[in-house]
C-alpha cells in the first residue's frame, strides 16, 4: 500500500520575502500555496497511491475564506475521480474544516475527528482526531483508538511532538509513547521542517511544508510517499515546492578590489541556483567597506543574467578581526557608549518611535529585546561607511 | 618600528634594488626625503614596503610585469622593538610568506606584535600621506562644521568621511520616517498596505457572507415556487374557458350534421376505399367483354398458317450428322478447321521440306565430313554454345601467356642493380622545424615598436603623475557622466530659479506698490480709524469748552472736519476697504511665493556649490584643475583608461619578445648538437644551410631506394603471374580436347573448330526445322482422309450420286449445311403459328374469368346499402356524399371532447357555465400574463441569487493583493531595521566622538595648534574649542583674535589643518601603542616655500620624537628645503639605490 503524505499546507497563505518584488517572480508565485497543493493531487494521481493523508493546517487562520474551502474541495474531488481518497484532520488553523459549520467535504473525503476517528481503506485503518481549539495544551494520544489487528494502522495527528522551535506546543505528545502505540505508521503535521523517526518497524513522518513561505521554513518544499508492506514502512521525500530559500555568507574581507567583489558575488550567487526551482537567496557580507546598499545594487545588476536566483535581502558585518574594535577607536568607544545609561534609553526611544508608527504586524521587530543586534548592525554601518567613503 | 633598508629584490621593474634610511645620528631627527623623478618607482617601493608587512595581496599582481608573480620578493632591515634589527623578506605566496633574512619561513608574530594589531588598509590610512589626500581630507573635515570628536578622530585614524557617513545614515533613517515628512517609504507603504487590507477585506468569502448569500438565494427561491404555481393555476384557468369554448361551439354543429343525415340512403360508412374500388370495377367490366372478341378472330387466323409448313425429315437427318461431324477432333482440334487448312497447305509444306533437305546436304558438303550420318548424331550430343567458349579459352588463355612473358622480361630488363640504404635524419629534421620556428623574430620585434610607439603617443597628452592616478583609482564613466549631467541640470534650474527669482521679485515690488497705494487711499479707511477721528474730535471739543479759544475753535473745527471727512469716507469706502483687503492677501501670497523661491534659489546654488567640490574631487582624481568643467573629465578619463591598456601591451609585447629570444637560443643549440652528429658543424654559417642540404639528398636516396624495392616486388609479382597464366593455357587444351574427341571433322584444332562453328551452327538448325516438317505434313494427311469418310455419309442422306471419293469433301459438307438450313426456316414458322394460337385461347378463357369476378365483386361493394334502383355510379355519389357529412359530424364531437380532455373538470364546469362569453378569453389572459410577469420576475431574481452565491466561491482570489501585501510588510520590516540602525548608528558614532574628544584632547589639541600656527603663521595664531548645544567645536583663531569656523577658513588652511591633525594623531599613536614610519608623498607641492619650510619642520619633530619620517618627492627644490630646515635630514635618490648587482629596466 502507497500513501502519499502532506501537512500544513497552508493555503492562501502568501509567500513572505522581499525577492517578490520581482514582477515575474511575484506573478509567478502570488497563488504558489495553491499551485503547490494541485501539484500534490497532480502527483498522487500519477504515482496512483492508495490514499492522500493530510496531516492538518491545511488551511492558514489568516485568510478565512470560504473560496479556499471551495478550491480544497475542488482539488480533493479530482483525486477521489481519479481513484485516490483522501483522509485528513483538522490543525491548529483549520476552522473552514469545521463540518457543523460548513457540511462536509464530499465523496471520498474523509475528515477524521472525534465521533468518527478511524475509517477503512483497502487494508489499512486510518485513525486521527481533530480538535476544535487554536491552542491545545494536552496530548491527544490517549483518545487515539486502539489499534485493528491483522490491518495496517495509521496515525493522523497534528502536534508540536515533544516541542520545537519556533512553533507553538500544539497537542504535545512524547515520540515515546506515540511510537509505543500500536501503530505501524504515524502521520504528523505542525512542525514545518521535514523528519522521519524510526522506531524497530514503526514509522513517524513529519512531511514539513510543502511551499515554504519564508527563510525560516527553508528547511520545507517535499511531500514524503510511505509505503506499507510486510516489513518496517519505507518513505521517499518528493520536492514540490516551487520557490525555494537559500542562506549563504560571502566574505569580502579579501577583496581588493570592485572586479573582484563583482565575481566573488557573482560566484555565490550562481553558487545557490537550483534546477526547476526558483530561489530567494538571503546574503551574509563580511566586509569592513561594503555596505549592504551597494551589494544591493551589484547583485541586483547580476542577477539579470542568473536565472532563477532572486534577492530577498543583504546583510552586511564586519569581519571578526575588527568586532572586538581593539585597533579602531571608534568602534572601542561606541561599544563603550552602548554602556552608558543614557545611551541606552535613548537607544529605546528612537526604537520605540519608530515602533509606534510601524505597521502592528512588524512592530516586534524593533522590541527592545533586539536592541544588541541592532546596535551590532549599527557599528558595522558606521564603520563600513566610513571606509567605503575613504576607499 | 623603524625602516632602515628596504630591499626590492625582485619587485616592480627592480632586482637586487636597496634603499637606505639612514639612522640618525644623536640628537638629530629620524627624517628621509627619497628623491626621484616621475616613474622612478617611489610608488612601487612603498608597495613593496607595505606588502612586506602585510603580506600579498591576493589577485592579479600590478607589480609582476617583469617577474611572474610567484617570483616576486621583498625585504627589508627593520629595527623591531624587542627584537632589534632584524631582516626579512616576503614573497607572494599566500601562507608562510614571511621569511627570515636566508630564506627561511618564519612566524607572523614577527611583525604583527610591532604593527600593533593594525591591517594593511588601516595602516595606510594612519601612516601614510598624499597630496591627494591631504587636499580631499580637508574638504572632507570641512564637512564636520569643527566638530571635535570629528575632526580628532580624523587626524587618528585618517578617515575623513565621518560628516557624510552619520549625513547618509540619518538620511537613510529619513527617508524610511520623519516626523511630518510627506512622502516617506513608511508613510507610502502603510496607506498602500491600507487599501489592499480593504481590497483583500471586500474580496474575502467569510462565513457569515456565505450564510446571508445562501439564506437570500433560498428566500428568493421560495418565492419563485409560489409564483410558479399563480402562473400554472391562471394557466389552467385559461385552457378550461378554451376548452368550454370549444365544447360549446362544436355540440351546435353536431346537432345540425345529424339533422341533415336524415335525407341519405341507409347503411353502414362506405370503406374508404370502396369509391375507388367501384369506379374500377365498371371499367373492368367494359374492357373484359371487349377482350373475349379479339380472341376469336385471332385464333382463326393461325389455324390457316399452321396448315401452310408440313413437317422435312430429311433436314432433320441431315442435322444431325453435321452435329456428330462438328464434334470430331484430331490432335486436340476440331477435324472441320484442321481439315479445312491441310486441304489448302499440304503442297506447299511438301516443297518446303523438300527445300530444307537441300541445304541440309549442301551444308554437309562444305564441313567436308566423311560421315553425314555419323555428323548429325555427333551434333546432337554436343552443345555448340559450349563448344564455342572452350575454343575461346583456349585462345585467350595463350594470349594471356605470351603477354605476361613478355612483361615479366621486360620488367627483369629494367630492374638494375641494388642501391644503399639511406640513414634516419628524423631527429635533424626535428631540430630544424624547431630552429625555423624562432628564426624570425621580426614580428615580434615590430609588436613590441608598435606598442611602444602607441604607449607614447597615448601617455603624450597626460600629465607626468598620471600612473599614480589609476594606482589610486579613476572615477567610473557613470560617475563623471553623471557629473557632467547633473552640472547641466544645475545649470538649467539655477537659470531657471534666478529667472523665477527675479519674476517673483518683480510680482512683489509690484504687490507693494499696490498697497500703498490702496492704503494711502482716503476712502479705504476702517472703522478703527473714525473712531479714532471721532475720539480726537471730542477730546479736542472738551478742552475747546474748557478754554474757549480761538486756537483751540481752530483745532476742534479741523477735528470735526477730519472726522466728518473720515466717516464721509468710510461710508463711501465699502469697496475700497474691499480692495485693500485683496490687495493684503494677494501681497500675502507673492510674498510668500517669492519666499519660496529664494528659498528654492539658495538650495539651488548650496547643491551647485557642492557639486562644484564633487566636480573638483574628480578633477583632481583625473589629474586635472580644480576648475576644470565636467564635459572633460570624460575624454581625460578614456584617455588614462586607454593608456593604462597601452602600457600592460607594451608590457606583455617586451614580455612576449624575451621570450622567443630565449627560444630561438634554445633552438639554435639543439640544431647543432644534433648536426655534429651526422658529421656537419653548421654553427660557423647560417645554422640551417647545411643541415637542410643534407635533408635535402636525404629525400633523394630515399626516394631511389625505396623505387628499386618497390620494383623488387613488381617483378615478383609478375613471374607469378607468367606462371598462372601457363596453367590456364594447360587446362583450357585439356577441356577443348574432351568437347571435340567425337567430332569426324578432318581439323579440330581451336582454329579449325572456330572455322567450322558457323557451319556447324546453321546445320543443326536445318536439321531441326526438317524434323518439325516432316511431322506436320503426317498430321494434316490425317485431316484429310478422315474428312472424305464423313462427306460420304452426307452425299447418302442427300442420295446424291455425283458425289464420290476425288470429291471435295468440304463442299459436300456445305451442301448438306444448306440443305439443314432450309429445313429448319420451315419448322420455324410452323412452331410459332402453334404457339400463338394456343396463347390466344388461353387468354380468351382468362377474361371470360375475370368479367364474371367484377360483375360479383361490384355487388359486394353495394352490399348493406340502400339506392338500389340507381346506376352503379350515381348510387357511389350518393353515399359518399352521405359519408362525408358523417365524417364531420364525428369530427365536431371528436374536437369538443379532445378539449375537455386534460382540463381540470371543476374548471371546465365553472367555465361551461359561463358560455356563451366573448370577452371571458381576454379576461383570462390578462390575469396569466400578469402572473407570468410576477413568475419570471421572481425567477430572475432567484437565478441572480444562485449566481451571486456561486460566484462568491468561484470569483478568483486576490493572491495578487495578498502577496503584495506579504512582500510590502517584508520590505517595511528590512527597512525598518535598517532606519533603526542608521539611527542608533549615528547616536552611538556622535556618543563615541564625543568620548573620543574628551580623551584625545588634552595632548592632542596642543599638538594640533601647534603644528596649525607654525605652517599658517602669521596669518592664524591659535585654535580654540567652543562648547555649543550640539557639542564641542574647534575654531581657528586668526593674529586678530577672530575666531573662524572651521567649515569657513579656505581650502588651503583646511588643508593645512588636517595636516596639523594628522601630525597630531601620529604623536597620539607613537606615544601609545608605539611609533611606526610615516610615509608622507609629495604633500607640500602646493605649499609656498614658506609653508613648506614648517611643514617639513614639524616632519623633523615627527623624527625627533622616537617616530620616523619618511618623504617621497620628485622636487628637487623640496629636497633644497629640506636640507636647509632639518638638521642632518638623510637625503636618498631613487636612481642610486640599484646596488652593485642591480639591474633597472
Amino acid at each position: 500500500m502507497r500513501l502519499l503524505v502532506s501537512a500544513d499546507t497552508h493555503l492562501g497563505s502568501p509567500i513572505r520575502s522581499v525577492a517578490l518584488r520581482n514582477r515575474d517572480l511575484g506573478e509567478r508565485l502570488k497563488r504558489a500555496s495553491r499551485d503547490t497543493f494541485a501539484d500534490i493531487v497532480d502527483l498522487a494521481i500519477s504515482e496512483s497511491v492508495d490514499a492522500l493523508v493530510l496531516a492538518g493546517d491545511i488551511f492558514d487562520n489568516s485568510y478565512p475564506d470560504l473560496k479556499s474551502r471551495a478550491f480544497l474541495i475542488a482539488q480533493l474531488t479530482r483525486a477521489s475521480d481519479a481513484g485516490v481518497p483522501t483522509v485528513l484532520i483538522r490543525g491548529n488553523h483549520d476552522a473552514l474544516l469545521d463540518q457543523r459549520a460548513h457540511g462536509d467535504l464530499g465523496e471520498g473525503i474523509v475528515l477524521l475527528r472525534k465521533g468518527a476517528p478511524s475509517v477503512e481503506i483497502g487494508d489499512a485503518v486510518f485513525h486521527g482526531l481533530s480538535f476544535d481549539k487554536a491552542h491545545v495544551a494536552k496530548s491527544f494520544l490517549p483518545d487515539y483508538p486502539a489499534a485493528v489487528a491483522g490491518k495496517h494502522n495509521i496515525g493522523l495527528m497534528h502536534t508540536s511532538l515533544d516541542g520545537a522551535q519556533g512553533h507553538d506546543p500544539y497537542a504535545p505528545c512524547s515520540e515515546r509513547d506515540l511510537m509505543a502505540h500500536g501503530y505501524d505508521l504515524w502521520c504528523l503535521g505542525h512542525i514545518h521542517a521535514p523528519f522521519e523517526r524510526v522506531d524497530g518497524s514503526v514509522l513517524a513522518v513529519m512531511p514539513g511544508i510543502p511551499q515554504p513561505r519564508h527563510f525560516g521554513e527553508r528547511n520545507g518544499g517535499t511531500v514524503t510517499c510511505v509505503t506499507l508492506g510486510d516489513g518496517a514502512p519505507t518513505f521517499e521525500r518528493y520536492p514540490v515546492g516551487r520557490l525555494s530559500f537559500c542562506e549563504t555568507t560571502l566574505d569580502l574581507s579579501a577583496c581588493s578590489d570592485q572586479q573582484e567583489l563583482v565575481r566573488s558575488l557573482r560566484d555565490v550567487l550562481i553558487a545557490c541556483q537550483l534546477p526547476s526551482v526558483d530561489v530567494a537567496v538571503r546574503l551574509h557580507v563580511v566586509s569592513d567597506r561594503h555596505e549592504a546598499e551597494l551589494i544591493v545594487e551589484l547583485a541586483m545588476e547580476l542577477l539579470d543574467g542568473i536565472e532563477g536566483v532572486f534577492l530577498d535581502k543583504v546583510k552586511s558585518t564586519l569581519p571578526s578581526t575588527m568586532i572586538d574594535g581593539e585597533a579602531d577607536d571608534l568602534v572601542r568607544l561606541m561599544r563603550a557608549e552602548f554602556g552608558e545609561a543614557g545611551f541606552w534609553q535613548a537607544a529605546i526611544r528612537e526604537l520605540e518611535d519608530l515602533q509606534s508608527v510601524m505597521p502592528k504586524e512588524i512592530s516586534h521587530e524593533l522590541d527592545a529585546e533586539t536592541l544588541d543586534a541592532l546596535l551590532e548592525d549599527a557599528v558595522g554601518e558606521v564603520t563600513q561607511l566610513l571606509r567605503a567613503g575613504k576607499s | 618600528m623603524r625602516l632602515n633598508r628596504l630591499d626590492l629584490v625582485r619587485y616592480g621593474r627592480f632586482q637586487d634594488a636597496e634603499i637606505p634610511f639612514p639612522r640618525p645620528g644623536a640628537g638629530v631627527p629620524d627624517v628621509t626625503v627619497v628623491f626621484g623623478e616621475n616613474e622612478s618607482g617611489k610608488s612601487t617601493a612603498f608597495n613593496g614596503f607595505l606588502e612586506l608587512l602585510f603580506g600579498f595581496k591576493v589577485g592579479v599582481h600590478p607589480y609582476a610585469f617583469r617577474f611572474g608573480r610567484s617570483d616576486l620578493l621583498v625585504g627589508a632591515e627593520l629595527d623591531l622593538p624587542g627584537r632589534g634589527v632584524t631582516v626579512l623578506r616576503r614573497n607572494s605566496k599566500p601562507a608562510r610568506s614571511l621569511l627570515d633574512g636566508d630564506g627561511r619561513p618564519i612566524s607572523e608574530v614577527t611583525l604583527s606584535g610591532s604593527l600593533h594589531g593594525l591591517r594593511r588598509d588601516i595602516y595606510e590610512e594612519r601612516f601614510s600621506l598624499n597630496e591627494q589626500g591631504l587636499r580631499e581630507g580637508g574638504q572632507r573635515i570641512a564637512k564636520a562644521q569643527g566638530d571635535l570628536g570629528q575632526l580628532l578622530h580624523a587626524g587618528l585614524s585618517g578617515l575623513t568621511g565621518m560628516a557624510e557617513a552619520l549625513d547618509s545614515l540619518a538620511s537613510r533613517a529619513d527617508r524610511f520616517h520623519k516626523k511630518h515628512g510627506r512622502n516617506t517609504a513608511l508613510k507610502t507603504g502603510k496607506e498602500r498596505l491600507k487599501e489592499i487590507a480593504s481590497e483583500v477585506r471586500a474580496g474575502l468569502l467569510t462565513a457569515d457572507q456565505a450564510k446571508r448569500l445562501r439564506r437570500d438565494r433560498d428566500r428568493l427561491s421560495a418565492e419563485f415556487a409560489t409564483m410558479d404555481a399563480k402562473l400554472i393555476e391562471a394557466s389552467k384557468r385559461q385552457l378550461a374557458s378554451r376548452a368550454a369554448e370549444i365544447w360549446h361551439q362544436r355540440t351546435q354543429r353536431f346537432d345540425e350534421l345529424t339533422k341533415a343525415l336524415d335525407a341519405f340512403p341507409e347503411g353502414e360508412d362506405l370503406g374508404p376505399s370502396i369509391p375507388t374500388r367501384v369506379a374500377a370495377l365498371v371499367e373492368k367490366i367494359s374492357a373484359q367483354a371487349s377482350k373475349v372478341a379479339e380472341a376469336d378472330e385471332g385464333i382463326a387466323m393461325q389455324d390457316q398458317i399452321i396448315a401452310e409448313h408440313p413437317v422435312d425429315t430429311v433436314g432433320q437427318r441431315l442435322a444431325t450428322e453435321l452435329e456428330h461431324l462438328d464434334k470430331l477432333e484430331i490432335d486436340d482440334a476440331p477435324l472441320m478447321g484442321r481439315a479445312s487448312t491441310a486441304w489448302a497447305d499440304l503442297k506447299q509444306r511438301r516443297d518446303a521440306r523438300d527445300a530444307i533437305k537441300v541445304q541440309m546436304d549442301d551444308m554437309i558438303r562444305r564441313l567436308d565430313a566423311p560421315d553425314a550420318d555419323q555428323l548429325v548424331r555427333a551434333l546432337e550430343s554436343i552443345d555448340l554454345e559450349e563448344l564455342a567458349n572452350a575454343v575461346k579459352a583456349c585462345l585467350t588463355a595463350k594470349q594471356a601467356a605470351d603477354a605476361a612473358t613478355a612483361t615479366l622480361e621486360m620488367a627483369r630488363d629494367q630492374h638494375g642493380e641494388e642501391p644503399d640504404e639511406p640513414k634516419d635524419l628524423t631527429a635533424l629534421r626535428t631540430v630544424l622545424e624547431g630552429w625555423k620556428a624562432v628564426a624570425d623574430l621580426s614580428l615580434y620585434k615590430a609588436r613590441e615598436r608598435e606598442a611602444a610607439e602607441r604607449y607614447e603617443k597615448v601617455i603624450a597628452a597626460l600629465p607626468d603623475g598620471w600612473r599614480g592616478l589609476i594606482a589610486a583609482g579613476l572615477p567610473a564613466p557613470e560617475v563623471l557622466s553623471e557629473a557632467a549631467k547633473d552640472r547641466s541640470t544645475l545649470t538649467a534650474e539655477m537659470a531657471a530659479s534666478q529667472s523665477d527669482l527675479e519674476a517673483r521679485e518683480s510680482d512683489l515690488a509690484e504687490a507693494r506698490a499696490r498697497l500703498g497705494a490702496l492704503e494711502d487711499a482716503p476712502d479705504a479707511i476702517d472703522i478703527g480709524k473714525t473712531e479714532e477721528s471721532r475720539r480726537q474730535r471730542d477730546l479736542l471739543w472738551g478742552r475747546h469748552r474748557e478754554i474757549l479759544t480761538q486756537e483751540t475753535a481752530d483745532r476742534c473745527e479741523a477735528a470735526m472736519h477730519a472726522d466728518d471727512d473720515a466717516r464721509a469716507h468710510y461710508l463711501t469706502g465699502a469697496e475700497a476697504r474691499q480692495r485693500l483687503a485683496a490687495a493684503r492677501e494677494q501681497f500675502k501670497r507673492i510674498e510668500a511665493q517669492h519666499e519660496n523661491a529664494k528659498k528654492r534659489h539658495d538650495v539651488l546654488i548650496a547643491n551647485l556649490e557642492s557639486h562644484a567640490t564633487h566636480c573638483s574631487h574628480l578633477a583632481t582624481a583625473l589629474g586635472m584643475e580644480d576648475t576644470t568643467t565636467p564635459a572633460a573629465f570624460g575624454p581625460r578619463q578614456l584617455a588614462l583608461t586607454v593608456a593604462a591598456d597601452a602600457a600592460a601591451e607594451l608590457t606583455n609585447a617586451k614580455r612576449s619578445l624575451a621570450e622567443k629570444i630565449e627560444h630561438q637560443d634554445a633552438a639554435k643549440t639543439a640544431l647543432i648538437d644534433e648536426a655534429r652528429q651526422f658529421g656537419l658543424d653548421p654553427s660557423g654559417t647560417e645554422p640551417s644551410a647545411q643541415v637542410e642540404r643534407i635533408l635535402a639528398l636525404e629525400d633523394t636516396d630515399r626516394k631511389a631506394w625505396t623505387q628499386w624495392q618497390d620494383a623488387k616486388k613488381k617483378v615478383t609479382k609478375l613471374e607469378n603471374k607468367a606462371a598462372q597464366c601457363r596453367h590456364e593455357v594447360v587446362e583450357a587444351d585439356a577441356q577443348f580436347g574432351r568437347m571435340t574427341a567425337g567430332l569426324p571433322l578432318p581439323d579440330c584444332s581451336p582454329h579449325g573448330i572456330e572455322s567450322a562453328l558457323p557451319h556447324l551452327r546453321t546445320l543443326v538448325r536445318l536439321r531441326g526445322e526438317y524434323q518439325a516438317m516432316l511431322t506436320r505434313i503426317e498430321s494434316l494427311e490425317q485431316a484429310i482422309e478422315l474428312l472424305k469418310e464423313r462427306a460420304l455419309s452426307l452425299s447418302d442422306i442427300m442420295e446424291n450420286e455425283e458425289i464420290d471419293a476425288n470429291t471435295d469433301p468440304i463442299k459436300v459438307v456445305e451442301s448438306a449445311r444448306s440443305r439443314v438450313a432450309v429445313a429448319n426456316k420451315t419448322e420455324q414458322r410452323r412452331s410459332e403459328a402453334t404457339s400463338l394460337r394456343e396463347d390466344l385461347v388461353k387468354s380468351k378463357r382468362q377474361a371470360e374469368t375475370e368479367h364474371q369476378n367484377a360483375q360479383k365483386a361490384l355487388a359486394a361493394c353495394f352490399e348493406g346499402q340502400g339506392g338500389q334502383a340507381l346506376d352503379p355510379l350515381d348510387r357511389l355519389d350518393r353515399l359518399v356524399e352521405r359519408d362525408q357529412l358523417r365524417t364531420e359530424r364525428s369530427a365536431a364531437d371528436r374536437e369538443r371532447q379532445d378539449a375537455k380532455d386534460g382540463v381540470d373538470a371543476d374548471a371546465f364546469a365553472a367555465e361551461l357555465d359561463h358560455m356563451p362569453d366573448a370577452n371571458r378569453g381576454t379576461e383570462l389572459e390578462q390575469l396569466r400574463m400578469d402572473a407570468q410577469i410576477n413568475r419570471d420576475a421572481a425567477r430572475d431574481a432567484h437565478r441572480e441569487a444562485e449566481r451571486v452565491y456561486r460566484d462568491a466561491f468561484e470569483a478568483a482570489e486576490r493572491a495578487d493583493l495578498v502577496t503584495e501585501q506579504a512582500t510590502l510588510l517584508e520590505e517595511l520590516r528590512d527597512q525598518a531595521r535598517q532606519a533603526a540602525v542608521a539611527r542608533l548608528g549615528v547616536l552611538a558614532a556622535r556618543g563615541a566622538l564625543r568620548q573620543l574628544a574628551a580623551e584625545r584632547r588634552s595632548h592632542m589639541l596642543s599638538d594640533v595648534e601647534k603644528a596649525f600656527v607654525s605652517m599658517t603663521a602669521p596669518a592664524w595664531s591659535g585654535v580654540d574649542v567652543w562648547t555649543q548645544s550640539e557639542g564641542e567645536k574647534l575654531v581657528g583663531i586668526r593674529s586678530d583674535g577672530a575666531p573662524v569656523p572651521v567649515d569657513q577658513m579656505s581650502t588651503g588652511t583646511i588643508g593645512q589643518l588636517y595636516f596639523a591633525l594628522r601630525l597630531a594623531g601620529y604623536r597620539s599613536f607613537a606615544l601609545d601603542p608605539g611609533p611606526l614610519p610615516m610615509i608622507l608623498d609629495d604633500i607640500m607641492e602646493t605649499f609656498d616655500d614658506t609653508r613648506a619650510r614648517a611643514a617639513l619642520r614639524l616632519c623633523a619633530e615627527i623624527g625627533a620624537s622616537n617616530g620616523q619620517a619618511i618623504l617621497f618627492t620628485h622636487h628637487a627644490h623640496l629636497v633644497e628645503l629640506a636640507r636647509d630646515s632639518i638638521d642632518g635630514v638623510a637625503i636618498v635618490e631613487m636612481a642610486e639605490c640599484q646596488g652593485s648587482n642591480a639591474t633597472y629596466q
